[in-house]
This record gives structure tokens, sequence and C-alpha cells, in this order.
């Protein structure tokens, strides 16, 4: 038994406290652990800040499509926009050896989420891009 | 934050198969059909297919056959413009002799990006009183009210309850048509179609059909943020024009026709340059004007 979960709000930062809340009351009718409620808005928050920063940037803010699906062993996320693509296979890793002084900002979002999440995917079309993934825990 | 990953700009997602001939595309459903193919195929398959777009109901209601497309004394009611070469198709319902009498226009193209864009709909209730709002008092089109204005008569029609744009008031079948449409893009293999709202009344009724934003999302948000009591547009809501009586930010036609006039300006913004998209069997669920009626 799963079930479906969706908000829809602008590419805004003032957005991203709305759809930690949002992921805070789905999971919390399931009785999801609270570390992975963290991991979830960690993960979701980065991808939206990117979206925000650098997928509309130079447009006029569209939207952000947070999807959840509760499944009783794993979580599906998915996070769709509108804006530009990316290509997360040409990013470069972060230097996580180098001295803080010396690096630089920002980088470290998708290293967040493949650190965090698990069968991450991406898609890039006309039609929109959406980054998908799964979190798996134990009830 | 993510650094470095934005790397491929919008208009690299011109897709290869915009230029594929239909037969080419025999083999494999999979594949999104442009338009420009599909007015290459001859006269009788392209009208079984593009027959999909023209909700049953609606012609039902005008007694127009949806096979032949004629009314009851066998004269054909409906027009398809669909040509060889073309990227678009238009189609459009009359009632009664006259053809300029339309109550169902649809006009739909392919984008450079591979989709398909709605470029126009307008479904219309021949039978309400119609407002010359498309045309000046000097005979000249209005366009919508984008290059000239009729005030009188947009005023006349504001009171009768249509929103900017319209000429008379509407056939409230939106949904239906969207259902026709999706089941038309499906066929075609196509995921999504995008549309550009020309009022503030239409981004609302498009929320609605499931449609998000790719461009305009926040302008929404700013707008209803500055209509509420307080707002700068609420303040420009001033009775200087009958377009901008104070009432207006109650509803979102109010507020339709306040932006119909100009009254961004007072925050430094226009209606310009919204993209909205659906993505065929999903609903956004977006709602930029929450508690507010129509």
């Amino acid at each position: 038994m799963s079930q479906r979960f969706q908000i829809t709000r602008a590419a805004e930062l003032e957005s991203l406290q709305m759809f930690r809340d949002f992921i805070a009351e789905c999971c919390a009718h399931h009785n999801i652990p609270n570390e992975i409620v963290f991991e979830l808005k960690l993960a979701v928050d980065e991808a939206c800040t990117n979206i925000i920063q650098h997928g509309y940037k130079g447009m006029d803010p569209g939207s952000i499509v947070l999807a959840f699906r509760i499944e009783p062993d794993r979580i599906l996320v998915q996070i769709t926009d509108f804006g530009h693509a990316f290509e997360p296979a040409s990013a470069p890793a972060p230097d996580l050896n180098a001295a803080l002084e010396d690096r630089e900002l920002g980088g470290l979002g998708l290293f967040l989420i493949y650190q965090t999440m698990d069968n991450i995917d991406y898609q890039a079309s006309q039609d929109g891009n959406t980054l998908t993934f799964t979190k798996y825990y134990r009830p | 934050m993510f650094k470095y990953l934005r790397l491929r700009p919008e208009p690299d997602r011109r897709d290869p198969l915009a230029n594929i001939p239909i037969t080419q595309l025999v083999g494999d459903a999979s594949l999104p059909v442009t338009l420009k193919a599909l007015n290459s195929l001859p006269e009788n398959p392209k009208l079984r297919l593009y027959r999909t777009l023209l909700p049953l109901q609606v012609l039902a209601a005008f007694d127009i056959n949806p096979r032949t497309w004629q009314n009851p004394e066998k004269q054909i009611q409906v027009r398809l413009q669909a040509d060889e070469g073309s990227e678009k198709v238009k189609i459009s319902a009359w009632f009664g002799q006259n053809p300029e009498n339309e109550f169902f226009y649809l006009e739909l193209a392919d984008n450079p990006y591979g989709g398909i864009d709605l470029n126009f709909l307008i479904a219309s209730d021949p039978h309400s009183p119609k407002f010359n709002t498309d045309f000046d008092e000097q005979g000249r089109e209005t366009l919508f009210g984008t290059v000239h204005r009729n005030r009188a008569e947009e005023e006349r029609a504001m009171h009768a309850g249509l929103a900017p744009g319209q000429t008379r008031a509407g056939l409230r079948c939106s949904q239906i048509i969207f259902t026709h449409v999706e089941t038309f893009l499906t066929l075609l293999a196509h995921h999504a179609l995008t549309l550009e709202p020309m009022t503030y009344a239409s981004a609302w009724i498009f929320e609605r059909r499931g449609f998000a934003y790719a461009r305009g999302h926040q302008l929404m948000d700013i707008i209803h943020r500055e209509f509420q009591p307080g707002g700068a547009l609420h303040k420009a809501l001033d009775g200087s024009s009958p377009f901008r009586q104070p009432e207006q930010w109650q509803t979102v036609r109010g507020r339709a026709w306040a932006i119909h006039d100009g009254i961004l300006e007072t925050i430094e913004r226009k209606w310009d340059n919204l993209k909205m998209i659906k993505q065929v069997g999903r609903q956004a669920g977006v709602n930029t004007c929450p508690n507010t009626l129509f």
C-alpha cells in the first residue's frame, strides 16, 4: 500500500520552508523515523536550492513540483522543474580534503544527495526536468 | 547548493525529431509525432486523427454530428485547417449560417523544442450577448485588447461578468476540451502541452486544469500578495478608472481587469512572458490565488 503526496510552489527561496513542512507533515502520518525525515529534508532542500539558483537563472521563476510516494519500506521523491537542464555526470566532485578557505562556496548539493539517498536518477526533456531518488528505511 | 551543474541552455533542447517524416514513425509508437508530420498525411487519415480534438459534448450541444461535422440541415459547421507543410492545426466550429460566428476555436502548433503549444482556445456561448471588445471605436482589431482597446465595450463586458479578452460568456467546458487535447497528445506520444496565458483570469483557469508554470509562478504569487489589503496593487485600486475599483481585489476577474488596465506598472511589472505547462496525465495542483472567487 503506498500513498502519494504532491505540492507545487514557485521556485523561490521562500518556498523551501513550505517544502520542509510538507515533508514533515507527510512523514508524520506514516511514522517515518526522524533521521530519515532529516535526510529527506536535506536532499530536497539542496535539489530545490539548485533549481532556484541555477535552473531558473535569468528567467521569471516558474514552478517546482515536489511529489512523494511513501511505501512500507521506502520513500520515492520526484522533483520536477521547467528551467534550464543540468548534467549531473559532468559536475565536478567536491574536494573534501581541501582546506575550508580553499574550497569554493557550494558544490556539495549533489554530493549530499548521493550520500544520503538511493537510486538517484535525472531526466531532462522539453517537458521538464525530473530528479528522482529513493530512500529506503526500516519502519 | 550545486555548482557548475546547469550547463545546457534552453535553446539546445531543439528536438532532433522535429522534422521526422510520418513514414519513419510508423514502426515506433513511442516516438512523438509533430503536427507538421501529421499534416503530411492524406486528407482522410488526417481528418480521422484531428476529429478527436473536438469534444463530443460540445458538438452535441449544437446539434453537430461528430463524424460528419454537419448540423441536421446537412450544413458543415466545423472547419479544419491543417495544410501540408504547416506546423499548425486550427479547428473552428460555429453556430448557424455564419462561419464568423465561432463558438469554438482551437489552434495548436509545433514549437522549436519538439513539443506542442496551445496558441489559442476560445469556447464561447453563441447565445450570450456579444461585446465588441475585439474592435475599437475606429473599427481596428484590438487583438484581445493588446494593441488597441474599446474601453466602453470592455466596461460593459466587465459588468456583464466577462473577463478581459472575452467577447461572449464562456461555454464552461475547458475541462472537457483539455481532456480531449491530452488524449490527442497521447495519441501523438507527446508528454506535455505549453501555452502563454493571455490574462490573469485565463492563468487561473489553466491552474485549475493542472498546469504548472515554466515562467511566471513567482509573478503570480507577487500579484496575489500585492492585491491583499495593505499591498501596492490593493492601494492602486483607487477608483481612478472603471477598471480600478476598490472591491476588485476580491475576485480573479476584478484583478484581471485591473491588470489588463496596466495596474502592474505600480509594482514595475508587466503581464508578459508567462509560460505554463501541462504534463499529460498529471495535475500540478497550483493555486496562486487561494481563497479568491473567480
